[in-house]
C-alpha cells in the first residue's frame, strides 16, 4: 500500500462528510475526511438547530416530511446528549387560515408524524411565551439539536473507527487518470504544505461549496445559494419548539437551545462569492424581530445576543441549469453513470435533520463500487457520549453528587463528560461563566477534540456563546490554549481573530444592551489589555 | 437641599469635578448609581496632556498615589504602551527591556492573569522567564464556588495575608531582577504595595488582572473619601429620575431614594458615562440621553455605526452629547444656562480640544470646574 493511500476521502467537515465519515468507518473502510476550515464551519453551524419532527414539511413535501420523522426518532436514540426533546407546536395566528390546520394534521398523520390538536388555551398553559392571540395550536414532535456537538460527536467516533480527520486542509484538485479520479490535491493552511492523497472513491460532501468541489474534479453541478438569517437571543424565552401553522414562510420558526432561543429564518439568493462572507443586514434583523414577535410577543423586547446567516445548499433535482426544479430533498449524485467519471461522488441537498440517511445513501454508494458487502449500523449505534435520558441521570451514572459545573458538561457532552478532569478544584473553576464552561472541560476537548484555536474551541464547549460574547472568556481560555499548545503569540493572535468572529454577529444587532456590552468589551480589549 | 453643584455620576470625572469645586469652598452633591469605570481602569491616565501636574496634586490630597513620568508600561497581555502618568500599582519601565530575568508569579488557579503571555512577550526583548504558582490555605475556600477566583476576591484575602504569600514568593525567589505578581494587592491598605516592593532583593511591578481593577476600586473609594472629607455630598446607589427645566436653565432634579425631595442648584453636571454606564442608551434607530434628552450627533442608517473590524476605531464611540465652548450641553440646537456635560458622555466629539478615554474624563472636569469657579485656576 503507498502511504496517504485510502479506500474512500471524504471532502467536507459539515455533518454530512463527518455522517459519511462514521459510517465509512464503521463498515471498515480506511477513510480519509479533509475539511478547509474547522467541522462544522458551513451551514451546519449556522441553522436553527431544529430538531424537526417534518411537520414544517407534511403539507408541501410529503418524502421529506417522513425522512425527517424517521430521522428525529433515530437521533433521540443514538445522539441522546445532542437532542433536547422539547416538542413543538404549530400555531394559528388571527390572520392566519384555521381551515390550514386540518390539511395540516392530516398530512403529517400521513407523513407519520404525530399531530395531535391542542386547545388555545392548555397550548398557551404549556408553553405561556406564545402570542396570547392564537387560534389554534397543534402539537408536534420537534425538539432542539446542537449541531456542533452532533457533527463533533460524528468526527469522533469515525475516527474511533481509524478515519484520519485533516483540518484547515483545502482540495485544490484532482489526481485523474482517463476518466477515473484517483485522489486529491491538498494545501494544508497551517502548515501551508502541499499534499497528496489516494483513494478508488472521492465522495463531495462540502455543501454549497460543492459546486466548486465538483468544477475542479470536472463535473457540473447546479447549485443554488440561498441565504438564511437568524437571531439568538439571550434567554430561553420558550421551552417548546414554536412553529407558525401556514406554508413555511419567513421568520416563523422559534428554537429553544441550551440557553437561548433562536429565530429564522430569511431565505435570499446570494451570489457564490458571497458564500463565504455571508452578512446580515440592518432589514433582515428588523423583519426578524418582527415577524418573531407574532410567535412569542416577549421577544420585542428580550435582549438578542448575535445575528448569523448560513447559506443552504439546494441543488437542481435534475440537470436543468435554471433551478426551476429546485429540490430541498436528498440529492447523491453518481458522476460515473451521470457524467462517464469514476470514482467521483457528491452527496448534497438535504437537511441537518437528514444527515445520517445521507451519510446511509452515499456510504451505500461507495460500498457497492468497491464490492464491499456490508449494511449500515448507524441508524442503531449510539454515538459517543449518547446514553441516558435526562443529563441529570447521566451525570449521576459518572459522579456520585455531580456539581453544577459538571451536570453543564454533561448537557453538552453527555456520557463523554467522565473523561473530562473535574475532581479537584481547579479543573471546576469557571473559564466559561456565562455557559459554565470549567478548565477541566476546556482542556479536554483541546486534548481529544482538534481544537487549533478558540473558535474552534466555542463549536466544541459554547466558550463565548453566553452573553458576554467572549469578553472574559475568550482571554481565559486563550491562556489555556497558549499553554497547551505552547506558544502565546498563536493564542494572541487567535485571541483577536476571535472576538472579531464575535463582533461580526454583534453589530447587525449593536444596540441596547448589546452596544453596551461592546463598549465595555472594546474597551477591556483596548485599554485593559492592550491586545 | 440646595447645593451649589449637583452632579450626575460618580466615575472619574464626576469625583474630580465633586473634589475640585469642594476644595473651592463650594457645596456640591453627587449622585453615583454605583458602579463605573473606574472598576475597569487600566491605572494609566491616557491623553492627560497638560493637566498631569494638577491631577497628580488632586489625587495625592486623596491619598491616591500617581507615578509621574514618561515610559512604558507593561501590559497584560505582554504588549508595551507609552505613558507619562499612571496610578502608583502600574510599572513602567524606561525602555523595553524590562530586566534581565523575570520571575512570574501567580496564583494557582486564577485564570484572569496572563503569565504565559508575558514570559513570551518579555522573552522576545531579553528577558528570561519563569512562571510559578502559589496557594495559601487562607485563600482556598474561593474555590468552593468555581466562579469566585476573581482579582477583588482575592485582593480581599490579600489584604489580609499578603505576608503568607511574600514568604512563598522568597523561597521560589532565585537571581531574577524582577518579580510579576498580578495587581491583587493593597485593595484596603495602599502601604501593602511598598511593603511588598522591600520584601525583595528584586524589583517588583505589579501588572494588570482581567477587571474588575484593584488599583481603580481603591482608587475610586479614596476619591469618594477626599471628596467627602471635604465636606461633600455622595448619594451612593442612587439615580436621578427627572430635572426640571424652564427657559434653558436646569432648576433641580429628583433622585429614586430621595422620593419627592429635589435636589436644587445653581449648576449641574452630567458625568453619567457612555453606553455602559446608560449615560447614553441606544434603540435600533436612534441614540439618546435619557435624563434631559440633550442633542446627539450620529447617522440615521444603522450601518455607520460601526466598523466590522472589532479592533478599528468604532464610529458609535464618537457619538456623544453635543457642548458648546465651555461644554454646556446642547438641547434642541440651544447650549443650556447651567448644565454642563463632561467625561465619556461626551464620546469622542472632544477629542481634539480634551483627548479621550482617562484624560477626557480629568481634563473636562477641571475645565468645568474652572468655569464654575469662575475661571480661576
Amino acid at each position: 500500500m503507498k502511504r496517504n493511500e485510502y479506500d474512500v476521502i471524504i471532502v467536507g467537515g459539515g455533518i454530512t462528510g463527518a455522517g459519511t465519515a462514521r459510517d465509512c468507518a464503521m463498515r471498515g473502510l480506511r477513510v480519509l475526511l479533509i475539511e478547509r476550515h474547522d467541522i462544522a464551519t458551513g451551514a451546519t453551524g449556522r441553522n436553527h438547530g431544529l430538531l424537526h419532527s417534518g411537520a414544517r414539511y407534511a403539507v408541501t413535501d410529503q418524502e421529506s416530511a417522513s425522512e425527517c420523522i424517521r430521522e428525529n426518532m433515530i437521533l433521540r436514540q443514538i445522539a441522546s446528549h445532542c437532542v433536547d426533546e422539547t416538542d413543538g407546536f404549530f400555531i394559528t395566528l388571527p390572520e392566519d387560515d384555521l381551515n390550514y390546520q386540518a390539511k395540516f394534521v392530516e398530512s403529517c398523520l400521513a407523513a407519520g408524524i404525530n399531530a395531535e390538536i391542542v386547545d388555545p388555551k392548555e397550548a398557551l398553559r404549556m408553553e405561556p411565551s406564545m402570542n396570547p392571540d392564537l387560534i389554534g395550536a397543534v402539537k408536534v414532535p420537534d425538539g432542539s439539536v446542537d449541531p456542533f456537538r452532533l457533527c463533533a460527536a460524528n468526527m469522533l467516533d469515525a475516527k474511533l473507527h481509524g478515519a484520519q480527520v485533516l483540518l484547515y486542509t483545502e482540495v485544490t484538485g484532482f489526481i485523474k487518470e482517463g476518466d477515473r479520479i484517483q485522489g486529491i490535491r491538498t494545501y494544508n493552511h497551517q502548515t501551508h504544505k502541499s499534499g497528496e492523497y489516494y483513494a478508488p472513491i472521492t465522495v463531495n460532501a462540502a455543501g454549497i461549496w460543492g459546486q466548486h468541489i465538483a468544477e475542479l474534479a470536472g463535473v457540473k453541478i447546479g447549485m443554488f445559494p440561498a441565504k438564511g438569517a437568524l437571531l439568538i437571543f439571550a434567554h430561553r424565552v420558550n421551552g417548546i419548539v414554536i412553529n407558525r401553522c401556514r406554508k413555511p414562510a419567513n421568520a416563523d420558526i422559534l428554537v429553544p437551545g441550551d440557553t437561548v432561543c433562536v429565530i429564522g429564518t430569511t431565505s435570499t439568493k446570494i451570489p457564490f462569492e458571497e458564500c463565504d462572507n455571508v452578512k446580515v443586514t440592518p432589514d433582515e434583523v428588523n423583519l426578524l424581530i418582527e415577524e418573531g414577535a407574532k410567535l412569542a410577543p416577549a421577544l420585542a423586547s428580550t435582549r438578542i445576543l448575535r445575528a448569523y446567516a448560513g447559506v443552504r445548499p439546494l441543488v437542481s433535482a435534475d440537470n436543468d441549469p435554471s433551478g426551476r426544479n429546485i429540490s430541498r430533498g436528498i440529492v447523491c449524485l453518481d458522476h460515473e453513470t451521470r457524467d462517464g467519471l469514476k470514482g467521483f461522488i457528491t452527496i448534497t441537498g438535504g437537511k441537518l435533520m437528514t444527515y445520517r440517511l445521507m451519510a446511509e445513501m452515499a456510504t451505500d454508494l461507495v460500498c457497492r463500487k468497491l464490492a464491499v458487502d456490508k449494511a449500515c449500523a448507524t441508524a442503531e449505534t449510539p454515538l459517543p457520549g449518547s446514553g441516558g435520558k435526562s443529563f441529570r441521570e447521566v451525570a449521576e451514572k459518572i459522579w456520585e453528587n455531580p456539581t453544577t459545573v459538571q451536570k453543564a458538561a454533561v448537557g453538552r457532552l453527555g456520557m463523554a463528560a467522565e473523561r473530562m478532569q473535574s475532581s479537584d478544584s481547579v479543573s471546576q473553576s469557571l473559564v466559561c461563566e456565562c455557559e459554565e464552561v470549567s478548565v477541566g472541560e476546556i482542556n479536554s476537548a483541546i486534548e481529544r477534540l482538534d481544537v487549533n484555536g478558540l473558535t474552534d474551541l466555542r463549536r466544541r464547549t459554547r466558550v463565548g456563546m453566553g452573553t458576554c460574547q467572549g469578553e472574559l472568556c475568550g482571554c481565559r481560555a486563550a491562556g489555556l490554549l497558549a499553554k497547551a499548545h505552547g506558544c502565546a503569540d498563536r493564542a494572541r493572535e487567535d485571541l483577536k481573530d476571535f472576538m472579531t468572529e464575535r463582533w461580526k454577529g454583534m453589530y447587525p444587532i449593536g444596540w441596547g444592551d448589546a452596544l453596551r456590552e461592546a463598549e465595555y468589551t472594546q474597551w477591556v480589549y483596548k485599554h485593559v489589555l492592550g491586545v | 437641599m440646595r447645593f451649589d453643584t449637583v452632579i450626575i455620576g460618580g466615575g472619574l470625572a464626576g469625583l474630580t469635578a465633586g473634589i475640585s469645586l469642594q476644595e473651592a469652598g463650594q457645596k456640591v452633591a453627587i449622585v453615583s448609581a454605583g458602579q463605573n469605570a473606574m472598576h475597569f481602569f487600566s491605572g494609566n491616565f491616557e491623553e492627560i496632556g497638560t493637566a498631569r501636574e494638577r491631577v497628580s496634586a488632586l489625587f495625592a490630597s486623596a491619598g491616591v498615589r500617581t507615578h509621574s513620568s514618561d515610559g512604558w508600561m507593561l501590559m497584560p497581555m505582554g504588549s508595551m504602551r507609552e505613558v507619562s502618568l499612571t496610578l502608583d500599582d502600574v510599572a513602567v519601565f524606561p525602555d523595553k527591556h524590562v530586566a534581565e530575568k523575570a520571575l512570574i508569579v501567580n496564583y494557582t488557579g486564577f485564570h484572569d492573569f496572563y503569565g504565559t503571555f508575558l514570559a513570551e512577550a518579555l522573552e522576545k526583548n531579553g528577558t528570561t522567564c519563569r512562571i510559578r504558582f502559589v496557594r495559601i490555605p487562607e485563600m482556598e475556600h474561593l474555590r468552593l464556588s468555581p466562579s469566585e477566583m476573581r482579582s477583588v476576591n482575592i485582593a480581599r484575602v490579600m489584604d489580609e495575608h499578603w505576608e503568607k504569600v511574600v514568604s512563598d514568593i522568597r523561597v521560589l525567589l532565585k537571581d531574577e531582577d524582577l518579580i510579576l505578581l498580578p495587581q491583587v494587592f493593597g485593595l484596603k491598605d495602599l502601604s501593602v504595595l511598598d511593603k511588598i516592593r522591600t520584601a525583595f532583593p528584586a524589583r517588583v511591578a505589579f501588572i494588570g488582572t482581567m477587571p474588575p481593577s484593584v488599583p481603580g476600586i481603591r482608587t475610586q473609594m479614596l476619591l469618594k473619601r477626599r471628596f467627602e472629607v471635604l465636606g461633600g455630598t455622595f448619594l451612593m446607589g442612587d439615580e436621578v429620575t427627572s430635572a426640571a427645566m424652564h427657559e434653558g436653565i436646569v432648576s433641580s432634579v429628583t433622585t429614586r431614594n430621595l422620593d419627592t425631595a429635589r435636589l436644587f442648584a445653581d449648576h449641574f453636571i452630567l458625568a453619567t458615562g457612555g453606553y455602559f454606564s446608560k449615560g447614553l442608551v441606544s434603540t435600533p434607530t436612534l441614540v439618546n440621553e435619557p435624563l434631559f434628552g440633550l442633542d446627539i450627533d450620529y447617522p440615521e442608517d444603522r450601518n455607520a455605526w460601526y466598523d466590522p473590524d472589532f479592533f478599528a476605531d468604532q464610529p458609535y464611540l464618537n457619538f456623544g452629547v453635543k457642548t458648546d465652548e465651555s461644554l454646556r450641553a446642547v438641547k434642541d440646537g440651544v447650549p443650556l444656562q447651567n448644565l454642563y456635560a463632561i467625561g465619556s458622555i461626551l464620546g469622542n466629539t472632544r477629542k481634539a480640544d480634551y483627548g479621550s478615554a482617562a484624560g477626557l474624563a480629568i481634563r473636562t472636569a477641571f475645565a468645568v470646574a474652572d468655569t464654575i469657579k469662575g475661571g480661576n485656576v
